[in-house]
C-alpha cells in the first residue's frame, strides 16, 4: 500500500509538470464510470422484462406490452447511452493522455538540455532517447485505459453489491464470494513470483535477450567478415531457446492463478443458483424472491466482462512504474547553477586555476591540478594522447561541465558567475565531428548569428570556402542537409561549421581537431577557412599533427590529466621530452610507407 | 484477413489452429452453464403456470452447471497451456529462422538497414506476433465462431428470436474489416509522426553540445516541439476516428438483445410465443456475445500485431546469398564489366581491373568517387548489377560466402568489438586460436602492451560496441584479428580520422606487419603513403580513368599527377 503510495507520486507529479489540468482526467473517468454502469441497463431491462412476465404468470392479467416494449427501448437507449459515455470518455483520457506525455516529453528535454554535458555523453543517448520516447508513451496507456478502467470497474462493483446486499444477503455473498476467491488465487500467484524474485528475472531475462538481439544484428557485419557466423548463431539460438524456456517456466507459474480467476469470475451463476434454489424451495410461493433471484442471475454475470479486464493491470503497472521512475530520474539529476548576477566579461583571456575535475564524485580523476593562462588574442595549443584530458580541459570553458575542484575564469570573471547565454556569446566551437542540424545549410550557418543578413551569411560562408560548393548544390543555400537531403563529405560538413562560427565572430576560439576531417581534395580549402577563423582571436586549440601548431604562442602538453610541459615549440624542442618525443614520432609517421615486403620486427 | 494469419504466424498459419480449438471449445462450454440456468428459471415459470415443481430436476441442472465448471476450467486449462506454449515455441521459432537468415543475407543488405530496425524486428515484433497469437487471435475467431454457432442454435429453436438477435452481427463484423483499412491508411500517417518525434529527438540528444552552444537547447529548439506536438495530434487524431468505430462495432453487437426483446414481447403479444420460451432465449442471449465483444476490442491492436508480422516476413524475403563452391587457392581478384549502383543511381560504371596476386593495389580519387564500392563488391558485400567478380577465377557468386570471408581480412577504421574478453575478441580472427597464438597476434599488431596495462589483461571485458577503448587502441584490436585470420588477401582503408601521432605510428607499423607477402588492396587518402603501390587505380565519377606506379602515373600528368601537387603543396596546415 505504502509503495502505491509512492507510485502515485511519481505520476502526479509528471502530470503537473506536463501542466496539464487534473479536471480533465477527472471528467473522463467520471464518464467512463457512467459508460460502464449505462452498460448494466439492457442486462437490467431483461431482469425487468422477465420480471413483468413472471408477475403475469402468476397474476394472469393481461401483458403490458406498451411497458414491456418500453422497457427494452430503456435498455436500447441505455446501451447506447452507455457507448456514447465510453467514447466521450476515452477521447477526453486520450486526449489528456497524450497532452500529457507531450508535455513530459518536452518538459524532459528542455531539462537535459540545462544538465551538464555529461549526461548526454555518446554512450547514455540511445538511453535517454529510448526514455523520452518508448518509456514515456507507456504513460498513455496508464491515463487513457488502466486508470479510468480500474476505478470504473471498482465503482461499478462496489454499486452492484450495494444493490445486492439490500435485495438479498445470501445471494450477494454466494456473489461476492467465488468473485474473491478468483482475486485470492491470482494475488497469491503474484505475490509468490514477487517473493522469489520473479518480477526481477522477467526483466533481465528480456534485458539478456534484447542485448544479445543487438549485439547479434550490430555485430553481424564483422562476425560475417570473419566468418564466424555459425559461432555467433550458436549463441544467440542459446539466448533464444533459454529466453523461451524462461517464459514458459514462468507461465507454468502463472497459469493456475490465471486460470482459476478467470473461472470464478465467468461462473459467479454457478454458485448464485444452488443458494437461491434452496431459498426458492423452502419457500417456493414467494414471488417477490423469484424476482429477486433472477435480477442475480442475470445482472451479477455482467460484471465479468470489465473484471476480467482488470488482470493485465498488475503486470502493467509494473511497466509502468519502471517508466515513470526513469523519467523522474532524468528529472531529479541537477541542473548546472545558473549565475544569478548578469556579469559580462570585457578581456577575453581564459585562465585555468588548479582545475580537478572527475565526471562523478567518486569516479577516475580526469584533470588533476590544471593551470595555464590562454592570453587574449594568442594561440595556445593542447597536444597529447588520446585520453590524456585535452578534450575535458577544452569543454570545461564552455560549461558543458563543471570543475570539481579549482576554477576557470575569463578575463579575471569566474565562469560560473557568467549566464548561460552570455558566456555562450563569448565563444564559438569547431569539434573534430561537425554536427549539422537535419535542415537547410542557410539556416545551419545563420545559427551562428540569428539576426545576420542574407549578405552577412553568404559572406561567412565565402571565408569558409563553402560558398562555392553550396551554390552547386541543387537548391542552393536552401538545400537540405541529411536525410531526405543532401549528404556532404566530412570536410564540407566541416566548412560549414567553420562559416557558422566566422559568423558568430565571437572573441574566444575553440577548435577540437578542427583540421582532422579533411579529404584530401579539399584539404587547401579548409586551411584558407581556417585561417580566415582563427584571426584575432583567443584560440585555444587542441591538435594531433603538431607541424600544425608549431607556431602556436604556447603550447601545452597534456598527460594524465596534467600539464607535463609548456612553453613554445623551440622551447620544447630544447627540453627533448615529451614534447620532443611526440615531435619525432610524428615526422616518422609522417614518412610512413605502405611496403607490402618490408621485414618489421617486434620490439 | 488470409494475409493477417500468414504474417502473425510466420507463414505457418497451421500453428493457429490448436489455439484457435481450445478457445472455441473453452468458450462454448463457458456458454452451457447458462443453458442450464436457463433450463432452471424455465421450470420455475413452469411451477407458476401449472404448479409443478420437480425439485430433482432442478438439482440435476445445477447439477450439470456444477460439471460445466470442472470440464471449463480443465479445458481453460489446457487452452491456456497450449496457446502459450505455442506461442512461445512460434516466436523462438521465429527469432531462429530470421538470426539464421541474417547470416545469410548480403552484407550491404545489413548495412543499408539500421541495426536499430532489424534489432527491434527481432525483440518487439516477434513479441507483438506471439500476443497476437496466444491471445487476440484466438480470442476472436472463436468469439465469433461461438457467436455464429449459437445464433444459428437460435435461429433453429426459433427463426424469428434467433434473427432478432443475429441481426446486428453481419454489420459489427463489416464495420470491423473496414476498420482495417482506415486504420492502415492512418497508421502510415502516425508512423512518419513517431519516425520525425524520434528522430528529432536523436538529433537534439547527439547535437547537445551545438545546442548548447547555439543556446537552442530545451524550447529553443522549435522543431522538437513542433515534432512532439504533431505525433500528439496524429494519435488523438488516430484514437478519434478508430475508437467510435471499435464501439458502434461492439453496439450493433449488444444491439441483439434489446431487439430480441422487443421481438419476444411482440411475440407473445400476439399469442405465438410461450412465456417459459422466451425467458430461455433472454438468458442466453444476453451471454453469447461476451466472448466476442470481449475480444473485438483488442481488435485494433490486432491490427497493429498484423503490421509487425508483415515486417517479419519482408526481411525473411530479402534473398540471401548463395553459391557452394569452394575458394580457390590462387588468390588474384578480377573485375569483368561491372556495373553497380545503390538502388536506382549507378555508382560504378563498367569497371574492368584486377588485383594481382601478392601485389598492392591501392585506389584513390576524390570521395564518393566509387572506391569504397569497388572494395565492397571485391568482399561480396553486394553482387553486381551486370558483368562478374572472380576470385582466383571463380565467380565470386558461385563460391560459399563464408569460404570467401576465410580467403579475405579487412581493416576498416570502424571497428565493432563484442562484449567479451578482449582476448575473445582478438579470437574472433580465428576460432580454435590458442592463447599463445592470441598474445603473439596481440604483440604483432602493437596491443600487447596496452592490453596488459588493463586490469585483467587479455581477460578484460569490453563494453558494448567498445567503448572503453579508444579509437586507436580499437584499430589494433581489429588489426589483431587480421593477423590471427592470417588470410591471403588483405582489404585496407586507411582512417581518415585523426590520431595522436604515436598511436599513429603504432598503427602503421602494425599493418606494415600485416601486410607483408599477401594480397592488398587499399584505399588511401593520403597518396604518400601509398606511392610504392604496385598499381594505382585512380577513379573518377564511379570509372577508373588511369591505372599505373606512381611514377607512370606522374609522368601521364592527368589526374593522379594534379592530385599529388595539389596534396604535396598544401602539406600541413600551419598556424601562424
Amino acid at each position: 500500500m505504502k509503495q502505491k503510495e509512492k507510485r502515485k507520486q511519481g505520476m502526479a507529479r509528471l502530470i503537473e509538470l506536463s501542466g496539464e489540468k487534473n479536471t480533465a482526467l477527472i471528467s473522463s473517468i467520471v464518464l467512463s464510470v457512467i459508460g460502464t454502469l449505462c452498460q448494466l441497463i439492457p442486462f437490467w431491462s431483461v431482469y425487468r422484462v422477465m420480471a413483468e412476465l413472471l408477475k403475469h404468470t402468476v397474476t394472469g392479467e393481461a401483458i403490458n406490452t406498451e411497458l414491456l416494449i418500453r422497457l427494452a427501448v430503456y435498455g436500447l437507449a441505455g446501451l447506447l447511452a452507455g457507448y456514447l459515455a465510453t467514447y466521450l470518455g476515452g477521447m477526453k483520457a486520450h486526449t489528456f493522455a497524450y497532452c500529457v506525455i507531450c508535455g513530459v516529453r518536452l518538459k524532459a528535454a528542455e531539462h537535459i538540455g540545462k544538465l551538464p554535458m555529461g549526461y548526454v555523453s555518446n554512450n547514455s543517448v540511445g538511453k535517454i532517447k529510448q526514455i523520452l520516447d518508448a518509456d514515456v508513451e507507456q504513460i498513455e496507456g496508464f491515463l487513457a485505459h488502466q486508470l479510468p478502467d480500474l476505478v470504473s470497474t471498482v465503482v461499478m462493483l462496489m454499486a452492484m453489491f450495494i444493490v445486492m446486499f439490500t435485495e438479498n444477503v445470501w445471494l450477494a455473498l454466494a456473489c461476492l464470494i467465488p468473485l474473491a476467491v478468483g482475486f485470492v488465487c491470482q494475488f497469491t500467484v503474484m505475490i509468490k513470483i514477487m517473493k522469489s524474485g520473479g518480477v526481477q528475472q522477467n526483466f533481465d531475462a528480456l534485458e539478456k535477450i534484447s542485448s544479445s538481439s543487438i549485439q547479434y544484428v550490430k555485430g553481424m557485419p564483422s562476425i560475417k567478415i570473419f566468418g564466424q557466423t555459425v559461432r555467433s548463431f550458436r549463441q544467440f539460438y542459446d539466448d533464444i531457446i533459454s529466453y523461451r524456456d524462461f517464459t514458459t517456466k514462468m507461465t507454468e507459474v502463472i497459469r493456475p492463478g490465471f486460470v482459476r480467476f478467470r473461472m470464478f469470475v465467468l461462473s459467479v451463476a454457478t454458485f448464485i443458483v444452488p443458494i437461491g434454489l434452496l431459498l426458492f424451495l423452502k419457500n417456493p410461493q414467494d414471488l417477490s424472491f423469484v424476482i429477486t433471484y433472477l435480477f442475480f442471475l442475470i445482472l451479477a454475470p455482467a460484471a465479468a466482462t470489465p473484471v476480467l479486464k482488470l488482470r493485465g493491470f498488475s503486470e502493467n503497472m509494473n511497466i509502468i512504474t519502471e517508466g515513470v521512475k526513469r523519467v523522474e530520474a532524468i528529472l531529479n539529476e541537477a541542473p548546472l547553477q545558473e549565475a544569478a548576477e548578469c556579469k559580462i566579461p570585457e578581456k577575453h583571456d581564459v585562465a585555468f586555476s588548479n582545475v580537478r575535475f572527475s565526471y562523478d564524485e567518486n569516479g577516475k580523476t580526469i584533470l588533476d591540478g590544471v593551470s595555464f593562462t590562454a592570453q587574449q588574442g594568442e594561440i595556445t595549443a593542447l597536444v597529447g594522447a588520446s585520453g590524456a584530458g585535452k578534450s575535458t580541459i577544452a569543454e570545461l570553458i564552455p560549461r558543458f561541465w563543471d570543475v570539481t575542484d579549482g576554477s576557470i575564469k575569463i578575463g579575471g570573471i569566474d565562469i560560473r558567475e557568467i549566464r548561460q547565454a552570455d558566456l555562450m556569446e563569448q565563444m564559438s566551437f569547431v569539434f573534430q565531428e561537425s554536427y549539422l542540424l537535419s535542415d537547410t545549410i542557410y539556416n545551419n550557418i545563420v545559427l551562428g548569428k540569428p539576426d545576420a543578413t542574407k549578405e552577412q551569411v553568404e559572406k561567412a560562408a565565402m571565408a569558409a570556402q563553402c560558398h562555392d560548393f553550396i551554390r552547386s548544390l541543387p537548391e542552393g543555400y536552401q538545400t537540405k542537409i541529411g536525410d531526405g537531403g543532401v549528404h556532404l563529405s566530412g570536410g564540407e560538413m566541416q566548412r560549414v561549421s567553420i562559416a557558422r562560427a566566422i559568423l558568430k565572430n565571437a572573441p574566444i576560439l575553440i577548435l577540437d581537431e578542427a583540421s582532422a576531417y579533411a579529404d584530401a581534395e579539399n584539404e587547401h580549402e579548409m586551411q584558407l577557412a581556417l585561417t580566415e577563423l582563427i584571426k584575432h582571436k583567443t584560440v585555444i586549440m587542441i591538435a594531433h599533427r603538431l607541424t600544425t601548431i608549431c607556431n602556436a604562442n604556447q603550447i601545452l602538453v597534456v598527460e594524465d590529466g596534467k600539464i607535463a610541459e609548456a612553453g613554445t615549440h623551440e622551447q620544447l624542442m630544447r627540453k627533448n621530452k615529451r614534447y620532443a618525443a611526440m615531435w619525432k614520432a610524428g615526422m616518422e609517421s609522417a614518412n610512413w610507407r605502405m611496403e607490402q615486403g618490408k621485414e618489421v620486427s617486434v620490439q | 484477413m488470409k494475409k493477417l494469419f500468414y504474417a502473425i504466424t510466420c507463414n505457418e498459419p497451421k500453428r493457429l489452429v490448436k489455439p484457435i480449438l481450445s478457445n472455441v471449445l473453452a468458450n462454448l462450454s463457458n456458454l452451457l452453464p447458462f443453458l442450464c440456468m436457463a433450463y432452471i428459471i424455465r421450470q420455475i415459470y413452469d411451477y407458476f403456470i401449472t404448479g409443478n415443481l420437480n425439485d430433482f430436476y432442478l438439482w440435476l441442472s445445477w447439477g450439470g452447471m456444477l460439471i460445466c465448471f470442472v470440464i471449463t476450467y480443465l479445458l481453460e486449462d489446457i487452452a491456456c497451456k497450449i496457446t502459450y506454449r505455442d506461442g512461445y515455441m512460434t516466436s523462438a521459432d521465429g527469432r531462429v529462422k530470421l538470426a539464421e537468415h541474417i547470416r545469410e543475407l548480403p552484407l550491404g543488405v545489413l548495412m543499408g538497414k539500421s541495426s536499430g530496425e532489424i534489432g527491434n524486428t527481432m525483440m518487439n515484433d516477434f513479441s507483438k506476433t506471439e500476443s497476437a497469437m496466444t491471445h487476440i487471435l484466438p480470442q476472436i475467431v472463436s468469439g465469433v465462431i461461438v457467436a455464429v454457432a449459437a445464433s444459428a442454435a437460435m435461429i433453429i429453436a426459433d427463426w424469428r428470436m434467433g434473427t432478432a438477435m443475429f441481426l446486428g452481427f453481419p454489420v459489427a463484423v463489416f464495420i470491423m474489416l473496414g476498420m482495417r483499412n482506415l486504420e492502415r491508411k492512418l497508421d502510415t500517417r502516425l508512423s512518419a509522426a513517431r519516425v520525425e518525434q524520434a528522430s528529432k529527438l536523436q538529433e537534439y540528444l547527439y547535437g547537445m553540445r551545438i545546442m548548447k552552444a547555439y543556446n537552442i537547447q530545451g524550447e529553443n529548439f522549435g522543431k522538437l516541439k513542433s515534432a512532439c506536438t504533431d505525433y500528439r495530434d496524429a494519435c488523438i487524431r488516430l484514437e478519434g476516428r478508430i475508437a467510435p468505430l471499435n464501439l458502434v462495432s461492439t453496439a450493433f453487437l449488444r444491439l441483439g438483445l434489446p431487439l430480441m426483446t422487443i421481438a419476444g414481447v411482440l411475440l407473445i403479444g400476439g399469442g405465438t410465443l410461450e412465456i417459459p420460451e422466451f425467458a430461455m432465449f433472454l438468458l442466453i442471449g444476453a451471454r453469447v456475445f461476451d466472448p466476442l465483444s470481449v475480444a473485438i476490442m483488442n481488435y485494433a491492436e490486432l491490427i497493429m500485431c498484423g503490421m509487425a508480422g508483415e515486417r517479419i516476413s519482408r526481411l525473411l524475403e530479402e534473398p540471401a546469398m548463395d553459391g557452394k563452391k569452394d575458394a580457390p587457392n590462387t588468390h588474384d581478384i578480377a573485375f569483368h564489366h561491372v556495373t553497380f549502383g545503390y538502388g536506382t543511381k549507378e555508382v560504378l560504371h563498367d569497371i574492368t581491373a584486377a588485383f594481382k596476386p601478392d601485389t598492392m593495389t591501392a585506389l584513390v580519387g576524390l570521395s564518393g568517387s566509387g572506391k569504397s564500392t569497388m572494395l565492397k563488391l571485391a568482399a561480396r558485400f553486394y553482387d553486381p548489377a551486370t558483368g562478374k567478380v572472380l576470385f582466383g577465377g571463380v565467380d565470386e557468386k558461385e563460391i560459399e560466402p563464408d569460404k570467401l570471408m576465410k580467403r579475405i581480412s579487412m581493416v576498416f577504421q570502424d571497428v565493432y568489438l563484442f562484449q567479451d574478453t578482449v582476448a575473445n575478441n582478438i579470437r574472433y580472427g580465428r576460432d580454435n586460436a590458442t592463447q599463445e597464438e592470441i598474445e603473439n597476434a596481440a604483440r604483432l599488431a602493437n596491443c600487447y602492451d596496452f592490453i596488459m596495462r588493463m586490469p585483467q589483461g587479455f581477460h578484460t571485458m569490453v563494453g558494448e560496441g567498445g567503448s572503453t577503448l579508444s579509437g586507436g587502441e580499437k584499430q589494433r584490436i581489429s588489426i589483431a584479428r587480421a593477423v590471427l585470420k592470417d588470410a591471403p588477401v588483405i582489404f585496407l582503408d586507411e582512417a581518415t580520422s585523426s590520431l595522436d601521432p604515436e598511436n599513429e605510428a603504432e598503427i602503421q607499423q602494425a599493418i606494415s606487419r600485416l601486410i607483408k607477402g599477401r594480397t592488398v588492396v587499399v584505399i588511401a587518402h593520403k597518396l604518400k603513403t601509398i606511392i610504392f603501390a604496385d598499381n594505382i587505380l585512380v577513379f573518377d565519377k564511379g570509372r577508373i580513368v588511369e591505372q599505373g606506379t606512381h611514377k607512370e602515373l606522374l609522368s601521364r600528368n592527368g589526374l593522379y599527377a594534379k592530385l599529388w601537387n595539389l596534396q604535396t603543396s598544401t602539406e600541413g596546415w600551419k598556424i601562424n
